[in-house]
């Protein structure tokens, strides 16, 4: 009885242990919204029959597990956060070069012969719209004494596209800026998410680079919140998809990005209030085309990447 | 396969430190070798040996590292410090007096334990920043207050001073009146009589749930990150999450900065080796008790308003923020009525996301640590307490390993051992790699728990039933367990409550395609989709809350528990 009772126990648990491993065909691992994944996911295997498993962090999660699984890894397709990523990668040759169909209509900026943007999001003023503040429209706005102790930053050393911002613009004023809002008590706090749910509640009025989809998504669920992209420009951060080149399904992989960049596909992204890739599908917000980009080279800017960080945590660190 | 066991019976000693001795290995010592391997060999990961200890140096020699390493002593010391001033006197009236509704006090104080740390503290923030709920109630914040070391002391305690309240608790009401009795008759002043022996009798609890608290509160992330990263306070686990997220990864620096918290955890605990190894502990020794407690007397109010006072700081404070927060169509619509909502409950409900499997899993997940480390833990106690065998100390040792280990480390270890080309099968893409993820980071709760309890055990009771003709077997199943299983079975509730809601390894080492309820919290926030992962938070906290407690209530019935 007591034996039989355990045999039940060990099967049970192990039945629900086992329960989320399906042998897929391809491994993804993304960072960014699970939604989207799960909606390309199913929307893949519908199509071709070919399952999908995924892994969903954020890009420093994602590249934690990847190192560590160097030895014998099992991703066959990976979506970053951060173009940096692409570059870096290209770079250890690491990605099997594709030039997908689908890819035709996607900028050439936004694609190299081993890798191409998912989406693209963008960086801007996130705004309370209840915060009792005047409305900003400039960077610069935010050191008025009006958001005196009401700005968040996401911390750059977080987050590869509020790195490319803080770059950016630090190397037009060197620095001044970053100055101002920490004089005008702007701090440093967390990464996106982190920064942005003070705002939602009010303890601040803005977030100076807040990703937008999902303040977007969060503007769409009925928040009094708003993103602002100022005319003097802001960074965009597209999101590479890449094949690695240790993959024992490329094949598959490779109609992974395909069905990716399909039109269903790209609707999929554009409803998650990403910018899509390819320019000729629509979406319900602001594209590249509206927004003004400022200008920086980003091999430089990521070869600075310690000096900037460490004159950021200087301004901002401690007390 | 000879051991010098009691009485020389070799058979139940030798079988548990066998248990005990491969149980430990699998869980413990495979990923904390990986993790040692790792900060000499920085290119492990891709299966190479080259350059040995060249990450050592550059690690070491960062200049912020003495920073880091102060404040984890600081904030460590200050939760200890904090913990201990709110639940000792709690336990100790809760262990001698006749406290009213204290079973209904009981499991209030259990809810902060089921909270998790990182829900907690957003709790905290959303109900004391500027316009939080606080302000919105009456007009005033308290964020200055919040966001220092203060703050992040008190919130922190609040968490883990459970931990103390519970074994103070336990371990003054076993030692009981009776020694304090003998004191009284000898002329000692109740109050002489208390601080002089059952005080000092309840050493071995007190010690053992302080040194937890100060390994949990060195090894937490959620809180210093949230918190303390404004008031510019870094600490080690910080630091450590930087190097493993910021690319380039640096595996190797964070894997010493961890071992440089092992060291921490293992000095506190070779202190508490040593303060407890100067007498003798053992109150247990088979003849009856008084079960009968004082009543309190004129104490009554002050003792009433002080479990009222912590019990509303402690669960009252983040369930209410919690609730408020999954109840809100809106964060920004605040509270009023028109923003109350269901919503976020109808969607966790319609397994919106995949939650309803998240739950499962994590409850599975739960059950099954909380089972293979209460076998480990019992084992590896019994062999290090009660037997005289040789390398028990290294038993002893391994068992605390695990408590400096941060979450993340102990995921990347996992990965780097269980990862090897040459495996002919492993967990590893499993769920059971969580499982072992999950006793490796809570093995050391049962075994401090039953430790304890062991050390309070005479000797004589185990040697009579030999005498009486049991077995080394019989003795332990039916003279020994039943005596250590309140404490064994407290451990094992809290390892459940705690496996179920891991977050920093869960991130990292979950297999694909898997969900756990932290993780379903955590990806609704980074969505910004806080009302939702509020209201798993809350459905995961009430259900962490209440099947333990049935479960104790079942066995109370069937009489395999007496208390």
């Amino acid at each position: 009885m007591l034996k039989s009772l355990k045999s039940i126990t060990f099967g049970v648990v192990a039945a629900a242990l086992t329960a989320g491993v399906a042998h897929a065909d391809v491994t993804v691992y993304t960072a960014g919204p699970q939604s989207l994944i799960d909606k390309l996911s199913a929307g893949f295997t519908k199509q071709t029959g070919i399952k999908v498993n995924v892994f969903q962090a954020t890009t420093g999660k994602v590249m934690a597990r990847i190192e560590a699984e160097a030895a014998n890894p099992v991703v066959d397709v990976l979506v970053s956060a951060s173009w940096d990523t692409a570059t870096d990668f290209a770079k250890r040759g690491w990605l099997v070069k594709y030039s997908s169909p689908n890819a035709a209509k996607v900028p050439d900026f936004l694609k190299t012969d081993s890798a191409v943007a998912q989406g693209i999001s963008a960086l801007g003023i996130a705004w309370n719209t209840k915060s009792g503040t005047p409305k900003p429209t400039e960077w610069a706005d935010l050191t008025k004494k009006e958001y005196k102790d009401l700005v968040n930053i996401p911390d750059p050393a977080q987050s590869g596209s509020s790195f490319e911002l803080t770059a950016a613009l630090a190397g037009q004023d060197n620095f001044k800026l970053f100055n101002d809002l920490k004089a005008n008590g702007a701090i440093i706090a967390g990464a996106n998410a982190d920064a942005l749910n003070p705002v939602l509640q009010g303890a601040k009025a803005a977030v100076f680079g807040a990703v937008d989809y999902i303040t977007l998504a969060a503007k769409a669920k009925g928040e009094s919140i708003d993103v602002i992209f100022p005319a003097s420009g802001t960074v965009i951060a597209p999101r590479p998809a890449m094949i690695l080149n240790w993959s024992k399904n490329q094949d598959d992989a490779k109609k992974f990005i395909d069905y990716m960049l399909s039109d269903e596909g790209q609707k999929a992204v554009a409803d998650e209030m990403l910018m899509p890739a390819r320019t000729d599908i629509p979406a319900n917000r602001p594209l590249i085309s509206d927004l003004k980009l400022l200008k920086y080279d980003a091999a430089a800017v990521y070869g600075k990447r310690k000096e900037t960080l460490a004159e950021i945590t200087k301004i901002y660190g401690g007390k | 396969m000879k051991a010098n066991g009691i009485g020389g019976a070799a058979q139940s000693p030798a079988l548990a430190a066998w248990l005990a001795i491969v149980g430990l290995t699998l869980v413990v010592a495979v990923p904390f070798i990986a993790v040692v391997l790792q900060g000499i060999f920085p290119n492990l990961g891709q299966g190479s040996f080259a350059g040995p200890f060249s990450s050592l140096l550059a690690t070491l020699a960062d200049s912020a590292l003495i920073g880091m390493a102060g404040n984890t002593l600081l904030l460590g010391g200050c939760v200890v410090l904090a913990s201990a001033v709110v639940a000792v006197p709690l336990g100790v009236f809760r262990a001698l007096y006749r406290i009213p509704y204290a079973p209904f006090w009981d499991v209030v104080l259990l809810v902060p334990f089921m909270i998790p740390p990182y829900i907690a503290t957003l709790g905290w923030i959303m109900t004391l920043q500027p316009r939080g709920y606080l302000q919105q109630l009456v007009g005033f914040n308290l964020a200055p207050f919040l966001f220092s070391l203060f703050g992040m002391t008190l919130v922190m305690a609040f968490n883990t001073f459970p931990v103390v309240y519970f074994a103070v608790s336990r371990t003054v009401e076993a030692v009981g009146s009776r020694y304090a009795d003998v004191g009284r008759v000898f002329g000692a002043t109740p109050a002489r009589a208390f601080w002089r022996i059952t005080l000092p009798l309840s050493a071995p609890g007190l010690a053992a749930s302080l040194m937890l608290v100060f390994a949990a509160a060195i090894e937490e992330y959620g809180t210093p990150a949230a918190l303390g990263r404004r008031a510019g306070f870094q600490v080690l686990v910080t630091g450590i999450d930087l190097r493993i997220t910021d690319w380039p990864i640096d595996l190797p620096g964070a894997a010493i900065l961890s071992l440089l918290l092992v060291a921490m955890s293992l000095v506190t605990f070779l202190a508490q080796r040593w303060i407890l190894s100067r007498r003798s502990y053992q109150t247990v020794g088979g003849k009856p008790t008084a079960k009968d407690k004082r009543p309190l007397g004129a104490l009554k109010v002050p003792v009433m308003i002080a479990f009222a006072v912590v019990a509303f700081l402690a669960t009252g404070v983040p369930l209410l923020s919690i609730l408020a927060t999954a109840l809100s169509r809106t964060i920004s619509g605040g509270l009023s009525l028109g923003n109350l909502s269901l919503n976020n409950f109808i969607l966790v409900f319609g397994n919106s996301a995949g939650a309803v499997g998240a739950l499962v899993n994590s409850f599975s997940l739960g059950i099954a640590t909380a089972l293979i480390t209460g076998l480990i833990g019992v084992t590896a106690a019994y062999t290090v307490v009660k037997t005289r065998m040789r390398g028990r100390m290294t038993i002893d040792v391994m068992t605390i390993l695990p408590n400096a280990l941060p979450g993340i480390v102990v995921a990347v270890g996992l990965i780097l051992a269980w990862n090897m080309p040459w495996l002919p099968a492993t967990p590893y893409n499993t769920g059971f790699i969580l499982l072992l993820a999950y006793c490796c980071i809570l093995l050391p709760q049962p075994v401090r728990y039953t430790t304890a309890a062991f050390q309070q055990i005479g000797d004589n009771l185990e040697a009579a039933a030999r005498v009486f003709g049991a077995s080394g077997i019989t003795a332990f199943r039916r003279i020994l367990l039943p005596l250590v299983f309140p404490s064994l079975a407290s451990a094992m509730l809290l390892v459940f409550a705690l496996a179920s809601r891991e977050l920093v390894a869960s991130v990292v080492v979950a297999p694909v395609g898997m969900q756990t309820i932290a993780t379903f919290i955590w990806r609704q926030f980074e969505q910004g989709s806080i009302g939702l992962g509020m209201a798993m938070a809350f459905i995961a906290i009430v259900i962490t809350t209440l099947l333990p407690l049935l479960l104790l209530t079942l066995l109370r019935r069937s009489g395999l528990v007496a208390e």
